[in-house]
């Protein structure tokens, strides 16, 4: 009997859907349109295994730098170099990602054409899924990289666009490799004999790696300024021998008042003018400006520690510091110093650089230098120093 | 296999979520719109016009490995490039971004790699030859 027999058990979100007719299989949804045998799943997984890496060091050390901006009292003065290896590190995995990311499309196109173009509720929400990840990917690596160029040609504004959408991109990721589990598991350990094209594909697609890397981590990683070619920055380029981010003239800043005192506002105010502070004992601290951006350089700074100051204001120990630049406006023309960087012998009021006078660009005629710390919160042109 | 899928799609769910309702809320982005505007044209253009044409590429010039590596190469190392090359000059009033010869490293660049190719390819062309 017939009705006795009940329906085959189907999830409602599994319901198959209507294959459409024949005569629509036209172009590349032909059967055969991509003749090359690696839009296979072994070469999808390698480099889908690179790119995942790529992206998941880009998302840490994004969501890392972006938690150090929100708020930096968290953060621990040492190691002096922290800030500059996870920034150094985040550009230089974004870059990588961008061969890597091309290379595994490539592998996967042939998948955009597949027949038919849903079997079911759910694999029509994957693929949906995958369009989502793929287009958030493509537009934060696009963003990121013309981010480094300071170039905007794009109407939303950059910083929190490419924040979110990195949510949005390893999140798609995850559910990506979710959908994907058994496809990657089968073909993650290599199976003899190895396809000798698929070898030769992934070592171009290493050496692609390898190329852009070499040409533009020069910014961040000093030993390979040789091989600099692309790089928007060189560590070594600039007034006094080091890049800028803002210039004196762009911020404002470029003549200082004549009557310029630094003014410290704690339990005992003080107003001191350069020539005070320089009668106040000097130290000198080798410290990157590590920016945001990927680029670093270390520089020799020698100046007064900010420990000094704030002792000779009778501040209390553990006391955070608030510091506002000369410069009329720009989000850190304000910024917090927490007590950990505040209290750190080797956070200075720097007034001089590699054994020179500050240069406007550089923050004449003082700056804060602290270690470990976003190149944005190393303030230039230092007004005010207020005990919190 | 089960628990670790099931905290993958809770864990993307819960990202992808959370993305979203930042680029909804965010009072700097005012016009989230832009944002899918330019998110839909850059994968209408990478999936409708960049792979078609690599893929055509792929079957009419690059038929042997030295050449399609070099083209690999050459391609990753324009899209690192070309919007240095583009912008070169364009700093805004600070001299220090983008201070290099960028059109220049990015020619010697395709010519360093079209030399290694074309050895490359002789290597193999003379050994075949020869075997």
């Amino acid at each position: 009997m017939e009705e006795n027999t009940p329906p085959p058990h189907r999830r409602p979100y599994d319901l198959p859907l209507p294959t459409p007719p024949d005569a629509l299989r036209r172009g590349p949804l032909r059967e055969g349109t991509f003749g090359s045998a690696l839009h296979e799943p072994r070469t999808a997984v390698v480099l889908g295994r690179w790119l995942g890496a790529a992206l998941l060091t880009c998302f840490l050390t994004g969501l890392f730098s972006h938690l150090v901006q929100e708020g930096p009292g968290w953060l621990p003065s040492r190691p002096v170099n922290g800030y500059r290896v996870t920034q150094g590190l985040h550009v230089i995995s974004g870059i990588a990602a961008i061969p890597l990311l091309a290379a595994k499309l490539w592998a996967v196109y042939p998948k955009l054409f597949e027949w038919p173009p849903a079997r079911s509720v759910l694999h029509a929400l994957e693929r949906l899924g995958i369009a989502v990840l793929v287009a958030a990917m493509l537009l934060e690596l696009f963003t990121g990289l013309f981010n480094t160029l300071q170039w905007y040609p794009w109407p939303f504004p950059f910083r929190q666009t490419h924040f979110w959408l990195g949510w949005l991109a390893t999140g798609g990721l995850l559910l990506h490799v979710a959908a994907k589990a058994p496809l990657v598991a089968a073909h993650w350990r290599r199976v003899r004999p190895g396809l000798a094209q698929r070898r030769a594909f992934l070592t171009a697609v290493a050496a692609s790696v390898g190329a852009v890397t070499l040409t533009t981590a020069g910014q961040s990683v000093p030993w390979l300024r040789v091989t600099d070619l692309f790089a928007p920055r060189r560590p070594d380029l600039g007034p006094q021998g080091l890049p800028v981010n803002r210039t004196a003239v762009q911020a404002g800043t470029a003549t200082v008042p004549a009557d310029w005192r630094l003014a410290v506002d704690g339990p005992r105010p003080l107003a001191l003018s350069l020539a005070d502070l320089a009668r106040l004992p000097q130290y000198e601290a080798e410290l990157p400006i590590a920016c945001v951006e990927g680029w670093s350089a270390s520089a020799r700074w020698t100046g007064v520690r900010v420990r000094d100051l704030l002792e000779l204001a009778g501040a209390p120990a553990g006391a955070r510091v608030r510091i506002t630049s000369l410069e009329a406006d720009g989000p850190y023309r304000v910024t917090d110093l927490p007590a950990a960087h505040a209290r750190d012998p080797l956070t200075l009021l720097a007034l001089r650089v590699n054994g020179e006078v500050l240069d406007p660009d550089h923050g004449y005629p003082a700056r804060i230098m602290a270690p470990n710390r976003p190149g944005v919160l190393q303030t230039k042109w230092v007004a005010r120093m207020e005990v919190l | 296999m089960r628990t670790l899928r099931a905290v993958l799609v809770l864990a993307g769910l819960a990202l992808t979520g959370y993305g979203l309702y930042g680029l909804l809320t965010d009072h700097f982005v005012q016009h989230p719109l832009e944002i899918a505007e330019w998110a839909v044209g850059g994968l209408l253009l990478h999936d409708g016009l960049w792979v078609p044409l690599i893929c055509v590429l792929g079957a009419t010039l690059a038929r042997s490995t030295p050449v399609r590596t070099g083209l690999v190469l050459a391609a990753a190392v324009t899209a690192v490039a070309l919007p240095a090359v583009l912008r070169a000059g364009v700093d805004g009033g600070n001299p220090t971004v983008l201070p290099l010869p960028y059109l220049r490293n990015w020619l010697l660049a395709l010519a360093a790699i079209a030399v290694v190719a074309t050895v490359w390819a002789l290597i193999g062309r003379r050994r075949r030859r020869a075997g």
